[in-house]
């Protein structure tokens, strides 16, 4: 029998695991520079509390049995997990709170993705007990300078309003208003054609399905709509806050306003967005996020609601934009000195010396020579395995080095 | 450059025939000694990659061509994610129930419970009988599926019919229409959302020849 991971999960050998280490430590570099707190929750959680928003259909949640506790499931995003602890156990805390993360996530296949993904891994911050124009405008401003740092190529944001584009469908019957959700999310314009509508209100779904590009350009056309006092506001906060983004960075985020950019089932109830980069017909979904300011209130042991903000960078497609540049490290880190005890009887001399060698600078990398091996052997694997520096060590203790020039 | 993604068999001709008319000109694949899978237009604009029907939503919904032509008979029994933005009229046939006429079935209702459906669009099929709370075993066939009630393998079939000719030939009736399908315009969603290559322009300039 052969062992191997099921299909949908792996294995990450060194030199993988290097690249994404250098990824998620610049990443977490810029998100302590911006004051986050690195947060670590439970990889399993009861069902219900992972499904508790709506957003998650039990079915894509891997799920395990417990006979003391009932259902508990892999998670498959972090921001649930996070909103209850940081009601249940940071209450009182001083606000906002800024809290950061790396974790791991799980996600079900369904059955048209044979072989899959299962595990993908994730960073992110959630911005808790805090609303506004610039909360948004910190998260846009965070998640570019993320991308900058890393220096992924041709990034872009796409960002919606899911509070702008509700009010914007409330004036369709409350009969067919799913299925218009429905056509505007998933981009059916065949099947929105087809809705029994009024011409007045078939034009207004039109015109909310083309709802997108330049901000100012879009704004200016939802403007020219008849809208509510409450609706105005929102649009006006809108246009605040592109103006904060475009204002506050050094360099130009490049910024998409799309307010058909809905999901069927979400928690979002304000700024919605994407991180995506394109590398020739590929394309990448370098991250997401949005504001949920009904998801604290689901976990609060007083029902108390509070507004919250965040997003999650996908590392495996920020990966894998990035191989076509030279960023990633190409090798795994070589050690810099192999200690070689010249008989059985110079091993405590060898651990000795090799000891000394580590502790004599930080980040140093030190083996030993484990025996058995003639010295022509060990040269030829310490050329294979990149090591510079060999030092042969004497029963007494006396060492003759051998450097590479 | 945007890519396109147009089906081998029935749709290809009006496909390159449509796009001939948008000033975009791949009627290289209709040439018979034509050996290449992708081409450019001659004003090199835009590249058409030539691929199996059932194939164009799975390169539209990976991103690998950003619009593409198939009938809605491939998108209903796929369900891949893919913007849908035009009936392009062209191309109708219909999914339909159809058995031996030499059978008593008029109805899919009178199909016995447990009896087998031979179809090459199992979720379809699948579909129209969970409705029916009918239980049948779809048998999954990829081609000549007439020759499923003709050998005794199967009851009935759920295939596309567009003359209905080939039904007659073989001894079958149609006997119920699961839906019309005609070619549709789909799009890559994240390249339609931020309007890459200016594939609006595309879009509706294709909109409007319809």
């Amino acid at each position: 029998m052969i062992y191997q991971p099921p299909a949908g999960a792996r294995d990450l050998l060194p030199l993988e695991v290097a690249q994404k280490a250098w990824i998620n430590d610049h990443i977490q570099q810029v998100f302590q520079k911006w004051g986050y707190q690195r947060i670590v929750t439970s990889t399993l959680e009861l069902l219900d509390t992972l499904t508790a928003g709506g957003a998650i259909d039990p079915a894509n949640v891997i799920q395990l049995r417990d006979n003391s506790q009932g259902t508990l499931g892999l998670r498959p995003e972090v921001t649930a997990s996070i909103a209850r602890a940081a009601v249940t156990r940071m209450a009182g805390n001083t606000y906002p709170q800024r809290l950061c993360y790396r974790a791991n996530i799980f996600r079900n296949l369904t059955q048209a993705h044979h072989g899959g993904q299962m595990e993908y891994y994730q960073a992110g911050v959630e911005l808790l007990f805090a609303g506004g124009v610039l909360a948004d405008a910190e998260m846009i401003l965070l998640l570019a300078d993320c991308l900058q740092e890393l220096g992924v190529p041709n990034w872009q944001i796409l960002m919606g309003q899911a509070e702008l584009t509700r009010s914007l469908l409330a004036i369709f019957p409350q009969e067919i208003l799913p299925q218009i959700h429905h056509c505007i999310a998933n981009l059916d314009r065949i099947t929105l054609e087809s809705l029994a509508l009024e011409p007045q209100l078939q034009q207004r779904a039109f015109f909310l399905f083309d709802l997108r590009g330049q901000p100012e350009t879009v704004l200016t056309k939802v403007a020219t709509l008849d809208l509510d006092v409450a609706t105005m506001n929102t649009v006006n906060n809108l246009k605040s806050l592109v103006d904060l983004i475009k204002r506050s960075s050094t360099h130009p985020i490049p910024l998409t306003l799309d307010l058909s950019l809905l999901q069927t089932f979400d928690y979002y109830t304000g700024m919605v967005f994407e991180a995506v980069s394109f590398e020739q017909n590929q394309s990448y979904l370098l991250g997401q996020g949005g504001r949920y300011d009904q998801l604290l209130g689901l976990y609060s042991p007083q029902n108390e609601t509070a507004p919250g903000i965040g997003f999650s960078l996908n590392i495996e497609d920020i990966h894998a934009s990035l191989a076509s540049t030279n960023k990633l490290p190409q090798q795994v880190k070589a050690s810099d000195w192999l200690v070689i005890p010249e008989t059985a009887a110079a091993a405590i001399a060898a651990f000795d010396y090799a000891d000394k060698l580590r502790n004599s600078q930080p980040g140093i990398r030190v083996e030993t020579e484990l025996g058995d091996r003639s010295p022509e052997e060990i040269r030829n694997y310490a050329k294979t395995c990149r090591i510079e520096n060999l030092v042969w060590v004497k029963p007494d203790g006396t060492v003759v080095k051998e450097q590479k020039t | 450059m945007i890519t396109i993604a147009l089906p081998k068999g029935a749709l290809l001709k009006d496909s390159i025939d449509l796009f001939k008319k948008a000033g975009l000109d791949f009627s290289l694949f209709l040439d018979k000694s034509n050996r290449q899978l992708q081409i450019t237009d001659p004003t090199n604009t835009a590249q058409a990659l030539l691929v199996r029907a059932q194939d164009v939503p799975v390169y539209v919904e990976y991103g690998q061509a950003q619009i593409g032509i198939v009938g809605y008979d491939v998108l209903r029994e796929k369900k891949p994610k893919v913007a849908n933005l035009t009936d392009l009229k062209f191309g109708y046939c219909r999914m339909s129930v159809a058995v031996p006429k030499s059978s008593t079935y008029r109805r899919s209702q009178e199909l016995p419970p447990h009896g087998k459906v031979a179809s090459k669009f199992v979720n379809c099929a699948e579909e129209h009988f969970r409705q029916l709370d009918l239980p049948v075993e779809i048998v999954p066939l990829y081609g000549s599926v007439e020759l499923g009630p003709i050998t005794g393998m199967s009851e009935a079939i759920v295939d596309l019919v567009s003359t209905g000719k080939t039904l007659k030939e073989n001894g079958l009736i149609e006997i119920d229409v699961l839906y019309e399908s005609t070619a549709r315009l789909v799009a890559h969603p994240l390249s339609y959302r931020l309007n890459r290559d200016n594939l609006d322009d595309l879009v509706s300039k294709l909109n409007n020849l319809v």
